[in-house]
């Protein structure tokens, strides 16, 4: 890792929590430096999903840190949270399907009240996705997957965020969209972004990461730099999940 | 054939004020789950609160509408956060699985009315309000204090669509009403935007109330038949959906303006829920509503 030096953007230290009574997370422990992509790997009910809710707010953890650009964000309201520069990127099918395509862009937005914000808001993703500008007037419910993704992208880039942190873009899209969606994502990060890229396609995400984390059972089980990380056997196994036939197969390498 | 007309004219008026009451509803459903049985009683303070405005101050009626819109709605802010976000928060967040809320709905309605009548009494009050010489159409003449009622109700609509569509505030809103955890990602402050809802759902309640007041009396009970009719508005223009509200409260107005003329004016209450009755059998989500937007 480069980045022993500088303060990280984002550190999350032994963070603890879950629903109600159940524990999901135990005690998970990740850094993003300023200005590169981490990898958050890992499974269903792994507690990537849960991970993400403490960072963006939306449910606060039972123990532990999380600090934001130097300040502590953990159990802070979500919508404070955004207005510090840390914005979660939905999955696309999580755009508003009722809405305009402009009407979703503004909505990202909504703690930017200047219209020239706004406006070179809207300017700047539709540079990084011009199919967005075509659309720009139709309701969100009938773009494409693929589309939808770009949307929900963009969405998150019109609070000019410090950091984003992307909810699996890969989700349920063909091979080529996806490849189209990473390298979108390849070039923001290139114009000064900070990214948390949480993942179930392991190799897409590696491509693309500096420094990836497998999570299982609610704490970090592998780290490393990405270019070791995609040829490391245990970091497939670890992420095809716990079954028994996995497990023999490892204990067989 | 002015009959006719006479009855629609009558309808459609009486209609503009389910429409405004169901709207409430409908922004309260999508906005918090909640199916908000005390609306009806939010309606009645509305027009005890213009009545009393009305001859304390003696502002002109455009001034009484808004003045009391203004306090209802204040006060429906108060019963949100003092009493339903309680509730809400113990069913773990702002969307309500279970009974509570219905039940909680109930019981400030028969408390709000309870108060109204500590403070008011039982008598109903005359609202003397004087809009001038009746409206001639033709061969129909029409009392002057219904074309205020179309002409103030067209205009809250409008002002609620251009609100909810043109401002950021109002785009909030939807979002909130989508989907709360997105909206609280979009970094809207969704505690906020739940008081917005419940305020503007009570100002256009008591917009109602002030509306129906020259026309009918003011008393404590007025709520009640006019929740009913608003719910069957609801239900028949689909409920939730905004549109909806507003197709479904011209369509009870005036199919029990019809009946009422026709049929036998002291069954006038039952044609509603004929319509609503057959509009379900029909189309079960309602006339404008969408089957998929099942809400926990």
């Amino acid at each position: 890792m480069t980045t022993g030096d500088a303060a990280p953007m984002l550190a999350a230290t032994d963070v603890v929590g879950g629903y109600g009574k159940v524990q999901i997370l135990n005690g998970v422990t990740l850094r993003v430096p300023r200005g590169q992509i981490a990898a958050l790997l890992g499974g269903n009910g792994t507690g990537k999903s849960t991970m993400l809710k403490a960072l963006s707010g939306l449910i606060k953890p039972w123990s532990g840190s999380i600090v934001f650009d130097g300040d502590r964000i953990d159990g802070m309201r979500p919508d404070l949270i955004v207005r510090r520069g840390l914005v979660q990127v939905t999955q696309g099918k999580e755009a508003y399907p009722a809405m305009t395509v402009e009407e979703n862009l503004l909505l990202g937005a909504h703690v930017k009240p200047d219209r020239a914000t706004r406006a070179r808001g809207l300017e700047r993703s539709y540079g990084y996705f011009p199919i967005l500008k075509e659309r720009r007037r139709q309701l969100t419910g009938t773009l494409s997957g693929g589309q939808l993704q770009m949307l929900c992208i963009a969405r998150g880039l019109m609070s000019e965020p410090k950091m984003m942190l992307l909810d699996e873009p890969s989700a349920a899209l063909a091979p080529q969209v996806v490849l189209d969606i990473f390298r979108a994502i390849g070039r923001i990060c290139g114009d000064g972004m900070t990214l948390l890229l949480v993942e179930q396609n392991v190799r897409m995400a590696l491509l693309l990461a500096e420094y990836g984390y497998v999570i299982k059972d609610g704490v970090i089980h592998i780290e490393g730099p990405a270019a070791q990380m995609i040829d490391d056997d245990a970091v497939r196994m670890s992420y095809l999940g716990g079954t028994v036939a996995d497990r023999d197969q490892k204990m067989a390498l | 054939m002015s009959y006719f007309i006479d009855l629609v004219i009558v309808g459609l008026s009486l209609g503009m004020v389910y429409a405004l009451v169901a709207i409430g509803i409908s922004l309260i459903y999508s906005g918090l789950d909640v199916v908000h049985f005390a609306h009806g009683e939010i309606y009645m303070l509305g027009a005890f609160i213009g009545l009393i405005i009305h001859n304390v101050f003696k502002l002109p009626f455009p001034l009484v509408l808004i003045g009391s819109m203004v306090v209802t709605g204040l006060i429906g802010v108060v019963i949100e956060r003092v009493f339903y976000r309680r509730i809400l928060r113990g069913g773990g967040g702002y969307t309500v699985a279970g009974m509570a809320m219905v039940i909680c709905g109930f019981g400030m309605s028969i408390v709000l009315q309870n108060v109204a009548f500590l403070i008011f009494g039982a008598r109903a009050l005359p609202f003397p309000v004087t809009f001038g010489m009746p409206i001639e159409l033709g061969n129909v003449t029409l009392p002057a204090s219904y074309a205020w009622i179309v002409i103030a109700a067209i205009v809250l609509m409008l002002s609620l669509h251009l609100f909810l569509t043109k401002t950021r505030l109002g785009l909030a809103v939807r979002a909130v009403a989508g989907n709360k955890e997105i909206a609280y990602l979009m970094g809207i402050n969704v505690p906020l935007a739940i008081s917005v809802i419940f305020g503007v759902a009570c100002a256009l309640g008591a917009a109602a109330g002030v509306l129906v007041g020259p026309i009918n009396y003011v008393q404590v009970q007025m709520g009640v038949g006019v929740l009913i009719k608003a719910f069957a508005a609801a239900v028949v223009g689909g409920f939730g959906s905004l549109p909806g509200a507003v197709l479904g409260g011209l369509l009870v107005g005036v199919t029990e303006s019809l009946g009422a003329g026709y049929l036998s004016g002291s069954y006038k209450d039952i044609y509603a829920f004929i319509l609503m009755i057959i509009v379900l059998m029909v189309r079960p989500a309602g006339l404008l509503g969408v089957i998929s937007k099942v809400k926990a």
